[in-house]
Formats: C-alpha cells, structure tokens, sequence
C-alpha cells in the first residue's frame, strides 16, 4: 500500500453506530436432558428402537381393545391353522343329529374271498365339522376298516391314517370328526370278516369345506340356520394347537413378558441404587462387607433359587409362578446393578465439584440429592434399558423350560414352548411369538446402546 | 499466621501394603492478606497439601491451625460447615470442578443456599453481582457449564468460592488448563480480588514465572516435602536449593536474547514415584551436587539467610 493513496478524514473517526445484537448468536440453554433427547433424536437407529418400543408397549397395552378375540376361546375345528383372513364357514347341524346307515348282514357265499367295499358315498356335504360316509354291505363282511389319508394311496399300500372300524356287520356308516381341515382326504374302506381284511378296499376322495355346527353358531352369536354361510372370525396370526387365537395371546403374553420385563429390572436396580449408594457413599468398612454379600449373591445359581422359590411357594411343575419368577430376578440381579451404582458413586464423589459441595458445608442428604443422583441417573437409565431385554429372555427361557408362566396363562416363553412341538406342521405357532421375543429384546438393546451414547456426559462436556 | 500447617503428612495406601509419601511432612504457614505460591512438578504433591490443609483428604500426621485453632485430623459434614465462610478452593480441572447438571446461577448460588437455606431466588442479585465481578454477564445464569470455555469456567469457579466471601482462598493450578492469553487475565482477576478483599491464598502453579507476580512468598515441592521457602522474587532471581535453580533455568525466557544465553540446564530424568520412599534427600537421585550424605540422611528445611528456608545439606 503506498503512502500516499491512504487518506484519512474526519468522518472516518466518528464513532460507530452503537452495536446491535443483530449478529449474536443465540442459542437456547439447554440441560443435561433436553441436549441428551436432542442427541438421541439425531440417532436414527436408536430414534427408530424408541418408536418400536412405545408400538410394543401400545400393542400390549392398547391390542386388546381392538382386538377382541378372546385369548382363551379354544376352537377344536380351527386347530394349528396357519395366518388366515377370516374365512367363510357353512352351518351345519350337529354330528350328533345322524344315526347312521344301517343294511343287512349278508352271508359269504360258498368259495368267495371277502370283497371290495362298493358304492362308498359322502352322506350330504363334506365339511370340517365332519364327513359322512357311507357304503353297501359286502357279503360275509363281519366290520369294516376306515382309513384316511391326505394324498392319493398307490398300489392299497399305504391307506394313511386307520380311523376306526365298525362294530358290528349292520353298521354301513361312519362319521369322521377327527381334525378336519379345508383340504382334500383319501378315505379307503376295507371290510373283514373278523381274522382278516379283504385284499382291497374302496377309495374315496373327498374334499372337505369349511363348516361349524349349529350349536358353535349359536355361541358365537353367528346365523345359525343349517346352509346359512357365516364369516368366522380372522387369525391373521393363525390359531395354537388349541385353535386359540396367537395374536391375541401374543397380547396376552406380553403382558406377562413385559410385566416381568419392566417391573423385575425396575425393582433390582431400585435396590441396587439404594444397596451400591450405601456402600459408595459411606464406603470404609461397611463397603467391604456389603459387596463381599453383594459378590455372594452373584455366584448363586440362578436356576437353583428358581426352582427353590417354586417350591417354597408351593408351586408344582406345570403351575404358574409369575412371582417366584420375579422373586428369583430381583433377588438374584440386584448386585450388578448395585456394583454399577458403587462404582458410579465412588466417582462422582472424588469429582472436585461434590468436594466444592463439601467445602460449602453441603449436608450428606443435599450432596445425594443434589449431586449424585442426578449424576448416576443416565448411567442407571442405560442400565435399565439393557436390563429390560434380560429379564423378558430370561421369562421367556423359564417359562419355555416349563418353570414360569404355565398354561393356560400364555406368555411369549409359554407359547413357544408350545409352539415347538408342532414347529415342523405349523411353524407360525412357534415363529410368532419367537418374533416378538427377539423384536423386543433387540429395540431394547439398541435403545440402550443410543441412550448410552447421547447420556455420555464426556463426550459432551469435554468436546 | 492465618493458617499453620506443622509437619502435615498425607499418605495413601496402596495394595500390597505399600504407601504412597504424597506429602511428608511439609510445614507451611500463610499469614492474613498474604499469597504463598506453591510450585513443583506434576505429582510432587500440591493439590494433595491443599486438600489436606483444608481437610478434603485426612491427615496422616501432623496439624493444621486456623487463627491457632486447631483444625479436625478427620472432617464431618459440621466440619466444612464450620470453616466454609473462612476457607474455600478453586479446584485444578475447570471441567470436573463444576457439576454438569446445573446451572451457572445454581453452580454460584450454592454456597449461599447451603449457608442461609434461601430460595435460589432470593439470591439472584447476588449472583449476578459476583458473574459480573469476574468478568461474565447476566446472560449466562441459565446456562450450563458444557456451555462454556476453560477460561470461563474457571471463573465461575472463583465466583462460587467467592461469594461466601472466605477469608483463606486455595487456587490449585487455577491456570494451568488455560491458553496463554487467558492465563494472565485468570491471575490478574485473582490479583484484584486479593486486592480488594483482603484474601489470604495459597497459590498452587507447576511453574514459577505467573506465580511470582501475584506471590509474596513462594514454596517449592518435590516428592512431596517441601525444599525451599521464601521471598517470592528473591526466591525466583535467586534460587538456593539445587533444584530450584534448575526449575528455574529450565523454564523459558520471554526475552530471545537472554534465552539463547540461558545455560541449557535441564533437570534430567523423571520425577520418581514417591512410593515408599527411603530416608535421604528427595531430590538425590536427580541432584548434580549430591554427595554420599545425600543419600542417608534426608536434609531437614533451616532458614540459610534471613527469610530464606532450604532443605539442602550444601547450604
Ligand atoms: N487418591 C490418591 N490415591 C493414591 N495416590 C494418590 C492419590 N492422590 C494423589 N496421589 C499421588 O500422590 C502424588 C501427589 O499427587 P498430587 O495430585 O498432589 O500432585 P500435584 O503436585 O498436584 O500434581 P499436578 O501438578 O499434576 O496436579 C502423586 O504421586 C499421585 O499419584
Ligand atoms: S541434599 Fe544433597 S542431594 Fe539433596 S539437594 Fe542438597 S545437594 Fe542435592
Ligand atoms: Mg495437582
């Protein structure tokens, strides 16, 4: 810059206009929560796991107003039946109301083989409630054999599945009742003279539609003329070896599952705020024998107590025990909680603002209340997030291994208990509530692992 | 004496039975409206004399007096009580010092609150008077100290242990965490309100050149005993005890041209644990001048020249 082009005049020293607040930059003050929630907002991962645990909670908690099919309400025709929309049911009368056909005993005639069963027909419609059948009398026949299979039996070999047999040679019918699906059956009749069974029989395919009876109409509030066709009511979920509703079990069992879930975490980590903050805050001594008890009841055997609790209380295999249950969590899981706590305390309590505190003459009460507790609360929070995931897998193992929640009580560790030992016919009774396990432990999980991250005081104040 | 510390021991235990010499047998007194600077290297044990003069750690041994009272080995609650209108520290990490789940206004508040159990708000003019007296504005009450720098953090530190306007201020390294430029200002602000209040302070610093503008007296401390004692300036232009001096001829010249002549006289080694320490000079293993007594027998603090306290066997 040369010299000479600088010139200066006396209005470049009046004084500037006074300063606006136009260009400061305000920000809104925001506390320890606000800036956490803010965070956790920021995390989409977690933000998603909140938004799934609040559904969870309204599904349990709201399900059963809307959907209000009852959870106990066993239907014999609906057993094991896969997810389903509803369906379309005819109305038939009650099984009981046939009495069968009878026909005359006919003599062998000299040097016959016992022959095949002819003219087998289906008396009236083919329904799941049950089929009727019915056939001519074979000469010489003292009963006959009725077998069902679901697929076509080649070469007479393999008939399926023996349902029964007649007693006595007049009786030329019979109703099959046995779980009957919406599907197409293979019934063989086989006659026999009482030692042996003729050499072949008749096969009949008959394919079977949905039905309830008069009488199933009439409790359920259904149309209940013979041949009205009547809506049943939707499975989205498919229906237990029962024909009980899953979904609404599933809402049933997490009220159970989440009962255990909420309230077990709540009341340990409650005696462990209270156990650990005795002992970090008062330490000495009576620190050293109290996580001396604390390291005790950590080694106990979970599963020992369990089953000591059941019998303590009186309860037998097979019976519901929703509070020795909870008993056992809480007893038993207290001391992690109360370590943490410990651990918590002794920390913040070295931190030279509770020795500012001190040296103000903050009274022990003030120092818990106003210092430590607020400090401990997001560590606990965590806590208890990771701790609710637990203590449902931890229901759900007991109640699958038969020692928690028994029938007729469904709870998701119950119902897939249940649900296993038909796992290879119809899985949905076993993946439903399998699902809702892992879907709840996993949005528990990840909430903790976001509310760990936006509750980091560190990663806050020392940026 | 305001207050007099008389051979104050603080020893940690270790596991294994073993224990940690923070501070072994240190004498030190303050008079009323005096600045003591207390200088040493990291782990010389500074905060932990500080902290046991003003009863945060309990004594191992020794006393402490107040106006020739003497202090609790043990404190309780009713203790702090007692002395928190007398004595108060500002703590050496700006960040840890201040809880993060409250308010600047709550932060400064509190001792009043604790003291005269008044609703905060009550308090407020106070508050503001004592955030504008140390350099921060109104605006500020509502914050939260993740809101704020070192420099600004520190200074509501000095508010909080001001406004029940003690008599006995115990500043640990209160500008160490700082940058260069907000150092000065830190000191300058501590310098006025010595000024204005009549405050008694022990100033703890790891280097000597802040701390001998704002000291009357200046105490060095190595592993944990203390080696020399007097005049501030006196103490800094002429140094006694071995490792004074090289304290001093280590630290940088703000003048190029003295510190391209600065004899490049750096103390060697690191300082050595003071765990279960033998008795014999502290500083005998690093010393350039050590001879065999050094290492029996441990040189105990006389005054060599008027005013002038070293513990040395050369002098
Ligand atoms: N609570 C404690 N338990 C065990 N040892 C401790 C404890 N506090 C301090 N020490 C030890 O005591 C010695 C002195 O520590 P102190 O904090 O007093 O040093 P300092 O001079 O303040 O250092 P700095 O300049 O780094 O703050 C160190 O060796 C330290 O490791
Ligand atoms: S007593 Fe010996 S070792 Fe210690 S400082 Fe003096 S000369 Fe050095
Ligand atoms: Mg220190």
């Amino acid at each position: 810059m040369s010299k000479q082009s600088f010139q200066l005049s006396a209005a470049d020293f009046a004084p500037a206009p006074p300063a606006t607040h136009a260009e400061r930059i305000v920000r809104p003050s925001l506390s320890y929560w606000q800036d956490a929630w803010l965070r956790l907002k920021k995390n989409r991962r977690a933000l998603s796991s909140l938004y799934l645990v609040i559904a969870l909670l309204l599904f349990t908690l709201l399900g059963p107003w809307f959907w209000t099919q009852d959870y106990t309400l066993q239907d014999l025709d609906m057993i094991s039946q896969g997810p389903s929309w509803g369906s379309a049911a005819l109305v038939v009368e009650d099984p009981g109301a046939w009495e069968g056909v009878r026909g005359d005993a006919l003599p062998l005639p000299q040097g016959q083989e016992l022959g095949a069963t002819t003219q087998l027909t289906v008396e009236g419609a083919a329904t799941t409630q049950y089929v009727r059948l019915y056939w001519n009398a074979v000469p010489g026949a003292q009963h006959y054999l009725i077998y069902r299979n679901d697929h076509a039996p080649d070469s007479g070999q393999d008939l399926g599945l023996p349902l029964g047999e007649t007693l006595r040679p007049e009786e030329l019918s019979f109703a099959d009742r046995l779980q009957l699906r919406p599907q197409t059956y293979w019934y063989t009749v086989i006659a026999s003279d009482g030692l042996t069974e003729a050499a072949s029989g008749t096969t009949l395919a008959v394919t079977t539609e949905r039905a309830i009876t008069t009488t199933q109409a009439r409790e359920r509030g259904l149309e209940a003329t013979v041949g009205a066709s009547v809506q049943l009511p939707a499975h989205p979920f498919g229906t237990d070896y029962l024909g009980r509703d899953v979904l609404a079990r599933i809402m049933e069992g997490a009220r159970v599952s989440l009962f255990i879930g909420i309230v077990a975490p709540l009341l340990f980590i409650a005696i462990g705020i209270v156990y650990g903050g005795i002992c970090g805050y008062f330490g000495g001594t009576l620190d050293i024998v109290l996580m001396r008890i604390a390291d005790f009841v950590i080694a106990l055997p979970f599963l020992l107590f369990m089953i000591l609790f059941r019998i303590g209380f009186g309860i037998g295999p097979g019976e519901s025990g929703i509070f020795p249950m909870l008993l056992a969590l809480v007893l038993l899981s207290w001391p992690s909680s109360a370590r943490l706590v410990r651990g918590q305390i002794l920390q913040i309590r070295g931190e030279a603002y509770v020795q500012a505190a001190r040296m103000l003459g903050a009274r022990s009460l003030y120092l818990i209340f106003r210092h430590l507790v607020p400090n401990v609360m997001g560590p606990i929070l965590v806590t208890l997030t990771f701790a609710i995931p637990m203590a449902i897998f931890t229901e759900a193992f007991l109640s699958f291994i038969g020692m928690g929640v028994s029938p007729p009580t469904p709870s998701w560790g119950a119902m897939s208990n249940e649900g296993i030992r038909t796992m290879l016919s119809s899985p949905h009774e076993l993946l439903f509530p399998a699902f809702f396990i892992s879907l709840t432990v996993l949005a528990f999980n990840l909430l903790g692992d976001g509310l760990r991250d936006a509750l980091d005081s560190r990663l806050r104040s020392r940026e | 004496m305001l207050i007099e510390a008389t051979a104050l021991r603080k020893f940690f235990s270790l596991s294994g039975g073993r224990q940690v010499h923070a501070v072994d047998e240190v004498s030190l007194g303050i008079a009323e409206h005096e600045v003591v600077g207390l200088v040493g290297e990291s782990g010389s044990g500074k905060t932990t004399f500080g902290k046991t003069l003003i009863g945060l750690h309990d004594k191992s041994g020794g006393e402490v007096r107040y106006r020739g009272e003497l202090l609790p080995a043990r404190y309780g609650a009713a203790d702090f009580r007692k002395q928190a209108s007398e004595i108060q520290m500002i703590f050496q990490d700006p960040y840890g010092s201040l809880n993060p789940r409250m308010t600047i206004f709550e932060i400064i508040a509190e001792g009043l609150a604790i003291r005269e159990g008044r609703s905060l708000a009550a308090l407020r003019d106070k508050v503001v008077y004592w955030l504008e007296r140390v350099g921060l504005h109104a605006d500020h009450l509502s914050r939260y100290p993740h809101e704020f720098s070192g420099g600004q953090r520190q200074r509501v530190g000095i508010a909080r242990a001001l406004i029940v306007e003690p008599k006995l201020l115990i500043c640990d390294e209160p500008i160490s965490a700082l940058d260069v430029s907000v150092q000065a200002q830190v000191v300058q602000l501590l310098g006025e309100l010595q000024a204005s209040m009549g405050l008694s302070m022990l100033f703890i610093a790891h280097d000597l050149s802040m701390v001998r503008y704002v000291s009357n007296r200046m105490a060095v401390m190595y592993l944990g005993s203390l080696i020399e004692l007097g005049p501030a300036e006196d103490l800094y232009f002429r140094p006694l005890h071995p490792y004074t001096q090289l304290l001093i001829a280590s630290n940088p010249e703000p003048d190029p041209e003295h510190e391209r002549q600065r004899q490049d006289q750096l103390i060697s080694g690191e300082i050595p644990s003071p765990v279960d320490l033998k008795a014999h000079c502290r500083f005998a293993g690093r010393c350039p001048k050590a001879e065999a007594r050094c290492f029996e027998e441990r040189p105990a603090l006389r005054e060599v020249l008027p005013g002038r306290l070293v513990a040395c066997h050369l002098l």
